[in-house]
């Protein structure tokens, strides 16, 4: 690993999942995202600086427009207007979120050295990528707030990112434009539905949506 | 020749929806579904009967293997279309709502269709989101409660199911090496030089994440909401139609991996995953209390026997392309019957909704021979798909493994069975005669016109293919 700034990014791009897991304030989770997004860009910028303009450019698009501007924007405005500020009552007390996933990290930081088939792989990346995908999908399982589970949803999008990324190869320009509009959209999608959920049940737990049931009598 | 006409098939739904979105009347926009449905059909035929394609197209083509795929599609979208012209005749909507519908189910067709003809795993991976983010809307189309739940687990799940699928895509792109592309043709000519390990374990990502969209257990949460929510030729046309398209991506980089020689883990993973639908259809099937969720576990177990079929191979294969076709007739002819009784009885519930004979008899009719299509009667054409499967089981000496398929096979009958007889020949209480008198005159012959085509064709099949369909069923066989 010649680059040293761009290993610096990964970790405190790693180290943002730790924050996410550990406060409360929805706020600061979006905060957390706007990071994130501009990390990304950070990594691009130092790791790929030798990609194609169309690349390039198409990377620069997705990780300061959309992932730190738009998204962002969108959830604001969703918790602005549904007034979900905290999510205190997950599952886990906060404090043991964050000795869970700094485990899961610190295992993303060193198995990848250990193990013979990484290797081909920079294994910071493929470490940090795929803990930030595991932290994600367990944050989800564990938080209450329906926004909190779109924005774990987005972190986790994140962490992909950052794995195809760590493939040295680029996937055809295509394929990542369809990519950043189908998350675009689903995240528009989850939020309209945050804001109608929002409506129907004046608050937005996920312990609501549990009425459909086999066994249940519902028309 | 096929490139125009794939451009028409790709374009037409494009230039429609947006003409559909721009007028916003009821009646024209659904003039302009059926011309879509129509157009649809022709096209399809034409490819499908064009001996010797030129398949020049890059992203989207016709071949072997998904010639089929989109028969059924093609099919199953004109008889949903003609039974929805009925339906949507009484909807208590406003206009705008109702053009909406219709706007989505053509973007929906659109995505499904893309889906299937794309010849590169990236495109089909965006497509098949596409078509979750389509059909979210039409879930939630009753604006109800339990309709927004079913929406929110639908998107939710199957946005971060088909994530997954995605870092398989991005471990399969690692163990090509060298070779930098998606398109299968060409994955499939260089498998044998793919790292084993990065394949088989971005099979394992692809397996659920597009399991997920296709309903297989332990990844089946959504299914059973969704189809129960929705409006009945939506239910058609997700569980006929969308859960095919998503086993085409898995069959596809299955046979990648076939190539590769690194299938036998995927073959244990699809058949274990397999065995689960089927275990938990028959576990649920028991305690359901209404009758569009029982439904949506049939189609469960039969992804379960799709991917059972898929894992066994040989002959195998013969029978999941008949399984194929036959659960998509009758298991839409089912949905589109569980419409009529929805629409007479105002209820899903299985308790309230018996004497259905007595109610409208030719539902009646249509719900009990639609259960004896998907139940495997012999003549049904499920019956050979399900038999050969069996047979091959005996032929490998998996006794357990086929004693355990009958057995499972038999519980979701029983379980399903009873409540169809319950339903079909129960007594008509009191406080619903009235409300059905109300609404008989809310099923029109166009409710009962696609059920009757498909069951007479899922019957028809079991005991006479025609030549063109086995024509198309063995060069299917090739694509395997």
């Amino acid at each position: 690993m010649e680059n040293g700034l761009e290993n610096g990014f990964i970790i405190l791009f790693g180290l943002t999942m730790l924050y996410l897991a550990s406060t409360s304030r929805i706020i600061s989770h979006i905060r957390v995202l706007i990071t994130q997004g501009i990390l990304l860009f950070l990594i691009c910028l130092f790791g790929h600086s030798d990609t194609p303009l169309l690349n390039m450019a198409f990377l620069t698009v997705e990780t300061i427009i959309v992932k730190s501007v738009i998204i962002p924007l969108f959830l604001y405005k969703i918790i602005k207007k549904t007034h979900a500020n905290r999510d205190d009552e997950a599952n886990i007390p906060h404090f043991y979120c964050l000795v869970i996933s700094s485990i899961i990290l610190l295992a993303g930081f060193l198995a990848p050295n250990y193990m013979a088939q990484f290797k081909t792989l920079s294994p910071i990346y493929f470490g940090v990528a795929i803990s930030t995908i595991i932290i994600s999908l367990w944050l989800i399982t564990i938080k209450h707030k329906i926004v909190s589970n779109v924005i774990e949803f987005i972190a986790m999008e994140n962490g992909i990112f950052l794995l195809s990324l760590s493939v040295a190869k680029e996937m055809p320009i295509l394929v990542s434009l369809g990519v950043l509009l189908d998350v675009f959209i689903a995240v528009y999608i989850l939020g309209l539905f945050v804001k109608e959920i929002n409506k129907e049940f004046k608050d937005l737990e996920v312990s609501h949506l549990s009425e459909l049931k086999d066994c249940s009598e519902n028309d | 020749m096929t490139d125009i006409i794939l451009s028409v098939l790709l374009i037409f739904p494009i230039i429609s929806g947006l003409i559909m979105f721009l007028i916003q009347k009821k009646t024209f926009n659904n003039i302009f579904l059926n011309i879509y449905a129509l157009i649809h059909f022709i096209c399809t035929l034409l490819l499908v009967f064009d001996k010797d394609i030129q398949n020049k197209g890059h992203y989207f083509a016709v071949d072997d293997t998904n010639k089929i795929f989109l028969l059924i599609l093609s099919f199953i979208f004109l008889m949903v279309t003609i039974y929805n012209n009925g339906y949507q005749k009484h909807f208590k909507y406003k206009e705008k709502k109702t053009c909406h519908y219709l706007i989505m189910i053509t973007a929906f067709v659109w995505a499904m269709t893309g889906a299937i003809l794309a010849t590169d795993l990236g495109i089909a991976w965006v497509l098949v989101e596409a078509t979750t983010l389509s059909s979210a809307y039409l879930i939630y189309f009753n604006k109800t409660k339990n309709s927004i739940e079913a929406a929110w687990k639908y998107v939710f799940m199957c946005s971060i199911g088909i994530a997954l699928a995605f870092i398989g895509i991005i471990f399969l792109n690692i163990s090509s090496g060298n070779i930098n592309t998606l398109n299968y043709a060409e994955l499939a000519n260089n498998a044998k030089l793919f790292n084993p390990f990065w394949l088989k374990l971005s099979f394992v990502f692809i397996l659920f994440g597009f399991g997920t969209k296709m309903g297989l257990a332990p990844v089946h949460f959504w299914l059973p909401d969704a189809h129960s929510e929705s409006p009945s030729p939506i239910s058609a046309l997700l569980s006929a139609t969308l859960l095919n398209s998503a086993y085409l991506v898995i069959l596809r980089v299955f046979k990648i991996l076939e190539i590769a020689n690194s299938s036998i883990e995927a073959r244990i993973m699809l058949a274990v995953i397999g065995f689960l639908s089927l275990f938990i259809t028959a576990v649920f099937v028991y305690h359901i209390k209404n009758y569009k969720r029982m439904l949506a576990y049939s189609s469960i177990e039969n992804m379960g026997i799709l991917a059972i079929g898929t894992s066994l191979g040989g002959a195998a294969y013969f029978a999941v392309i008949l399984h194929l076709i036959g659960h998509s007739l009758a298991k839409a002819s089912f949905f589109l019957s569980s419409g009529n009784i929805l629409e007479l009885y105002e209820t899903k519930n299985i308790k309230s909704s018996s004497g259905i004979l007595s109610a409208n008899k030719v539902t009646g009719w249509l719900w009990i021979v639609s259960f004896l299509a998907i139940c495997a009667f012999p003549t049904s054409v499920l019956f050979i798909s399900e038999f050969i499967i069996i047979k091959t089981m005996i032929l490998k000496e998996y006794y357990g493994l086929c004693a355990l398929f009958a057995i499972l096979l038999t519980f979701v009958i029983y379980g399903i069975g009873k409540a169809v007889i319950k339903m079909a020949y129960g007594k008509l209480n009191e406080e619903k005669t009235q409300i059905v008198n109300e609404n008989k005159s809310k099923i029109t012959v166009s409710m009962y016109i696609p059920q009757v085509i498909m069951l007479t064709m899922v019957f028809i099949l079991g005991i006479y293919i025609p030549d063109f369909l086995n024509d198309i069923i063995q060069a299917a066989l090739k694509g395997f």
